[in-house]
């Protein structure tokens, strides 16, 4: 169960109306390395994940994504509310407006529509973990893309803040990972799949 | 989390962290994280000044919003901390003062404006003669709520 919070986790205060930067910024809410991404991948791999303390860390993380996903999808919101038709045809975001007018959608700054095909819940504790540390790398590496093309302070807080959190989750995954080695026999981490053979697991 | 860390072919380590001075709560929220050492900064985001000027201009409202984000965040952060260092005493010492500070702050925010979460609204001193969950801008408006 959740229960929603009437406030961002960081606040979003955009006077400016800029749909470009909207069109790279919606990357974060639908595409391949964005926020809505990130959460139903760790709120998926949590049910098997074998050790306690690591599907705790994904509830916890996944939750924090949507918080994440709230703040970039206001700052869409905020950067296209005063958006007239002939803004959005010189900007570019006219492809976008035709579809959804200045409604928000998860897409990829490259228009392609959310898909669940960019994440994955493997079902092996050590693949899922890996996976989730590629995908705080792979988010960082939008942020500082955005971070390097945007100038407006407004817009650069959120992200920068946004960029923090990726590195402060690396460490909680690589955390987690080291947690899910001291269950495993140290000397062959792949001897079996701790969430399938689960007879042969050295700890219950 | 104390145990020695082994390093073994075909796999990566990671080091775990170990408890360090943190960031004035005010400024954690803009750097993205409660811990310093954690911070690695970006060449084209440096570190924030936004946090000194965080209470000038505002309203009574805001600085009160403002507050309740600052305690809120650092309890995000330290909250994934203690996951992997359950037996961390100070983390666990600052987690349950702050969860103090937090109610307190959301309860006096319910109480002068309009509740930010429904908890809140059954908590005292909560006037239950109204109904007004739905009071208050949605978050997303920004500006003066």
């Amino acid at each position: 169960m959740w229960c929603y919070e009437k406030r961002l986790q960081f606040p979003v205060n955009i006077k400016i109306t800029c749909p470009k930067t909207a069109q790279l910024i919606i990357s974060q809410y639908g595409g391949p390395d964005g926020e809505l991404s990130a959460s139903m991948r760790y709120l998926s791999q949590r049910y098997s994940m074998p050790v306690k303390k690591v599907s705790g860390l994904l509830t916890d993380i996944g939750t924090e994504e949507l918080g994440h996903m709230e703040i970039i999808c206001a700052m869409v919101y905020q950067l296209t509310r005063n958006l007239t038709a002939q803004e959005a045809k010189t900007a570019g975001f006219d492809t976008y407006y035709i579809d959804h007018t200045k409604a928000v959608f998860p897409q990829a700054a490259g228009g392609v529509p959310f898909t669940s095909l960019e994440f994955q819940s493997k079902g092996d504790a050590i693949t899922d973990l890996f996976e989730d540390l590629a995908a705080e790398q792979k988010a960082r590496t939008v942020y500082e893309n955005l971070l390097r093309v945007i100038t407006e302070p407004d817009v650069i807080a959120p992200l920068k803040f946004l960029r923090a959190r990726e590195i402060v989750h690396f460490q909680r995954f690589g955390e987690a990972l080291e947690l899910t080695k001291q269950e495993l026999n140290e000397k062959n981490f792949y001897y079996y799949n701790m969430e399938f053979d689960k007879e042969s697991l050295k700890k219950e | 989390m104390e145990n020695q860390l082994h390093t073994s072919l075909a796999i990566t380590t990671i080091p775990i962290q170990t408890w360090c001075e943190l960031y004035p709560l005010e400024t954690a929220l803009y750097e993205g994280t409660i811990f310093p050492c954690l911070n690695l900064l970006f060449f084209k985001a440096p570190l924030s000044t936004e946090s000194s000027k965080a209470s000038n201009g505002k309203t009574e409202k805001e600085q009160l919003l403002s507050q309740i984000n600052t305690i809120s965040f650092a309890i995000n952060d330290l909250t994934l901390y203690l996951d992997t260092h359950p037996t961390c005493q100070n983390g666990t010492t600052l987690f349950y003062e702050l969860m103090k500070k937090r109610l307190d702050l959301l309860t006096e925010f319910a109480d002068k404006y309009n509740p930010l979460t429904q908890f809140s609204m059954g908590i005292e001193p909560y006037s239950t003669s109204n109904y007004n969950w739905s009071e208050g801008a949605m978050p997303w408006e920004g500006g003066d709520l």
